[in-house]
């Protein structure tokens, strides 16, 4: 039996139209001129115990509004949701029992507390017996090196050290399911690396299902077997990461500043990225960002270095930078077919 | 009651925690006592200023009146010591932190409250007791084991309108983005609850009585130990009144928690 | 979704919000004045004068007092302690500015906001629905450079509580502490003939009595002449000067506290 079990979701809000200024506001005070937000808008998906997925989507795609749905903090508009087999906001204390929240920018720690009492008090607060707080307690030392913050007030962390406590306590309890938001932003590459060893290990070890929200394909790669892509509260794509990975693993974003640039340029850039490696090479050339032009290659199809030899010789460029693709850039890739 | 149990024990480990956190700076700890104790008593200096003018006020004198300010005193320190986090519930829920209160399996106002325990109100409390001997001594008022007992029924009374009231107008941050205005007001109405209502007639009393009764938070109570012949009937439903209001206050609440959702993430 | 969601109900919300918070604090002003009303007639009894005062004059005192303790409430003690605390402080003094001067018009540009939306408003209700005359005469004329100076006066005693942060921690309970001492002994609360008479001899020479009483006494005895008025406004202006100076000298020392430890 599944987990997680969510059938013909939705989660519709309403929001007032304002109207413009003094009048419009006093009016807006009587109005009931209301347009619906569909943040959520009929998913369905199945998580089965044990895994680990990547439940990822631009800003607003409405990942956060599942999330509170699965955790009990909103109620579905329509639609079926089960957690465990019961449904998540008729119970939110029970609920809260099996399931354990990480938010990557705030600790649910207590701030002025250090470490080690966070932990205890959660051992009160999750009645958690001693033997099994001592095992836990032993396994995070092990995966993490708790035992030498275990004195440090949390206040004084760094950002990786107090992920990596949250991380930790958000285990403790041995709970079903643990939800990740965001558990890497701002977090340097040996961190990042760590966390995910850590979170990785806690699943096997636990066999806790993750669901992980993320803007770092990087963690997906590096955790998720599955992965599910959201946006303007549909799934795109909901499959194994691998199909995404060799698609999208491969693709580089070469961001460019090109001197001179003009009206003219993008288009013989084309042109000469088209006459150089043929018109099925991968490469295409986009201008998001004022000033920087973007080529996004497809290593498979045709080397990285090719491009960039061939750039840096036929236009006066004057910086560049290298990124992994956005998620924006996955969905819009998704959106014209790339997953078939 | 086990439930009751379980809160009380984990209470008592949170705030044991706290204080040891809080006592690594004894100087602001000093400080802030004196603060409050100055604070403390504020109005009463008023009141002994204007009774250098006076002989009574609406019939009662200085030391009737000492006597309400220090029940209003002890009626007071539980909502200072116990609830005080509440002053942080509009930055909470204004910058989206209120959403971790969600999360662990606990009633979600003992945890958010439980995040603070106030010292310094801690000097509120004895202000208040000794100035309630004090009183009580020069007014002769003589303690029988039932008046002790309708004593500590009274205060806990008046603490529940007491913190009823301030809490009811912090709620306003569940739905109006800067809700300072509305608390503003209720801790600003609060200050007038050790005022003797008898002062006031037509719609103030009203007020005072049946809407924001703060009248119950010491001055009608107070009653019944200064003046326990002249009690209206209304005076011995005050406990009713506290529990009454304070399930209102919970009621909304759970309004207030049911429909934030979270804005930013 | 939800970012849109958050926009939309936040500046539907900040546009309701202002009309809603001066609603409430006019509220708010309503009930004060009218608890005011009833306490000091209750006090009065019919009596027609208390220490001197009449019934009106007393209540116009008090009434307009609360909204010039709203006026020449700085905040600035938390200001600065919160810029020492966060180092925001250091920020100010790479900038070719005056710190005190600074902090001073910070102060003056809220004092006049709130004249607008509470003082103006305040008025209005006293003097239509309490029925309160405000008498004429030169007090009155002089009353906004007597509130200038009680302005500078208090805003020296934040300033300098402010200043402290320097030294300790937490400044909550100074803070507290100065605001308690300075509404009581200022006479914000009661007017300072009702204080009893040796208390009342020692208050005239602090500097509390500057910042309340005196402005409030010119709007509420305007009718005398300048052997009465003079004398009042030399001691505020004298209390004025030597506060500035005092917490210039104060700064100079607390500063060093910084340049040492490095905030």
């Amino acid at each position: 039996m599944s987990l997680i079990h969510i059938q013909d979701l939705s989660k519709h809000f309403k929001i007032l139209n304002r109207r413009q200024g003094l009048g419009g506001a006093f009016r807006d005070l009587f109005s009931g001129d209301y347009r619906t937000v569909r943040a959520v808008d009929g998913i369905a998906l199945d998580i089965q115990p044990g895994e680990i997925v990547g439940y990822i989507g631009p800003n607003g795609a409405g990942k956060s509004t599942t999330i509170k749905m699965m955790t009990g903090i909103l109620k579905p508009t329509a639609g079926t949701i089960t957690v465990n087999g019961q449904v998540p906001y008729a119970n939110r204390i029970r609920q809260a029992q099996i399931m354990g929240v990480v938010f990557g920018q705030r600790t649910q720690l207590w701030w002025d507390l250090p470490v080690i009492e966070s932990f205890k008090i959660l051992k009160e607060i999750y009645r958690v017996d001693q033997a099994t707080f001592d095992r836990h307690m032993e396994v995070f030392e092990k995966l993490v090196g708790l035992k030498e913050l275990y004195s440090q007030q949390v206040r004084t962390l760094s950002l990786g050290q107090r992920m990596l406590c949250d991380i930790s306590a958000s285990f403790l309890h041995n709970p079903q399911v643990v939800f990740l938001d965001e558990p890497t932003i701002g977090l340097d590459v040996s961190i990042k690396a760590k966390i995910r060893s850590v979170v990785s290990e806690l699943n096997r070890v636990r066999g806790t299902t993750i669901i992980l929200t993320t803007h770092d394909l990087g963690d997906v790669e590096a955790l998720c077997r599955r992965i599910i892509i959201l946006d303007k509260g549909k799934i795109l794509f909901d499959g194994p990461t691998k199909k995404v990975t060799s698609l999208f693993g491969a693709y580089r974003t070469l961001k460019l500043q090109i001197d001179d640039f003009d009206d003219t340029t993008l288009s013989s850039l084309r042109e000469k990225l088209a006459g150089r490696f043929g018109r099925d090479h991968g490469v295409t050339v986009a201008s998001i960002e004022e000033l920087w032009t973007d080529v996004t290659i497809d290593q498979a199809r045709t080397p990285l270095s090719d491009v960039l030899n061939f750039i840096m010789k036929t236009f006066p460029v004057f910086d560049v930078r290298i990124v992994e693709i956005s998620m924006e850039k996955v969905v819009q890739q998704v959106y014209e077919g790339a997953l078939g | 009651m086990r439930t009751l149990a379980r809160y009380l024990r984990l209470y008592f480990i949170i705030e044991a925690q706290y204080i040891k956190a809080r006592m690594q700076y004894r100087a602001d700890f000093l400080v802030s006592s004196i603060g409050m104790f100055f604070s403390s008593l504020a109005t009463l200096a008023v009141f002994w200023i204007l009774f250098n003018s006076i002989n009574d006020l609406a019939g009662w004198t200085f030391m009737e009146m000492v006597f309400i300010y220090a029940f209003y005193m002890i009626a007071i320190s539980p909502m200072q010591i116990l609830f005080d986090h509440f002053w942080q519930l509009r930055f909470h829920i204004r910058q989206g932190t209120f959403l971790k209160y969600y999360f662990r399996p606990l009633n979600m106002m003992f945890y958010y409250m439980s995040e603070m325990f106030d010292l310094k109100g801690l000097t509120q409390l004895l202000v208040g007791i000794g100035l309630l001997i004090y009183a009580s001594t020069q007014l002769e008022i003589s303690w029988t084991a039932a008046r002790v007992i309708l004593l500590l029924v009274t205060l806990f009374s008046a603490a529940l309108v007491q913190v009823a009231v301030v809490l009811i107008a912090t709620c306003a941050a569940f739905w109006v983005v800067d809700s300072w205005p509305v608390l503003g007001l209720a801790w600003k109405l609060r200050e007038f609850a050790p005022y003797p209502m008898s002062i006031f007639d037509g719609a103030f009393r009203f007020t005072f009585t049946y809407i924001i009764p703060i009248g119950f938070v010491a001055f009608y109570p107070s009653q019944l130990f200064l003046r326990p012949e002249q009690v209206s009937p209304l005076v011995y439903a005050s406990p009713l009144i506290g529990i009454a209001l304070f399930a209102l206050m919970y009621w909304i609440w759970t309004q207030g928690v049911n429909s934030y959702t979270g804005t930013g993430s | 979704m939800r970012s849109y969601w958050a926009l939309a109900r936040g500046s539907f919300m900040v546009g309701l919000v202002y009309r809603f918070g001066f609603l409430f604090s006019i509220l708010g002003n309503i009930i004060y004045l009218g608890v005011a009303y009833y306490l000091w007639r209750s006090i009065y009894q019919g009596a027609e004068t208390l220490r001197g005062l009449t019934f009106n004059e007393t209540y116009l005192y008090v009434a307009l007092g609360s909204t010039v303790f709203i006026l020449l409430k700085t905040y600035a003690d938390w200001e600065i302690a919160y810029e020492i605390r966060e180092g925001i402080i250091a920020v100010h003094l790479t900038k070719p500015l005056d710190l005190q001067l600074l902090m001073l018009a910070y102060s003056l540009g809220a004092t006049l906001m709130n004249l607008a939306a509470i003082t103006l408003p305040t008025v209005l209700i006293l003097t239509l629905v309490f029925k309160v005359s405000i008498p004429l005469g030169l007090g009155l004329a002089l009353f906004p450079l007597s509130l200038l100076l009680a302005l500078l006066i208090s805003f020296c005693f934040d300033y300098f509580v402010g200043l402290l942060a320097f030294y300790i921690d937490s400044n909550w309970g100074i803070s507290m502490t100065k605001e308690i001492i300075i509404t009581v002994l200022s006479g914000a609360l009661i007017p300072l003939q009702f204080f009893p008479a040796g208390l009342q001899a020692v208050l005239r020479w602090l500097p509390f009595q500057a910042i309340y009483h005196t402005p409030l006494m010119l709007v509420t005895r305007p009718d005398q002449g300048w052997e009465t008025f003079l004398p009042m406004l030399g001691v505020q202006a004298t209390w004025a000067v030597v506060l500035v100076v005092l917490t210039r000298l104060f700064y100079g020392q607390a500063i060093k506290v910084l340049r040492i430890a490095g905030g």
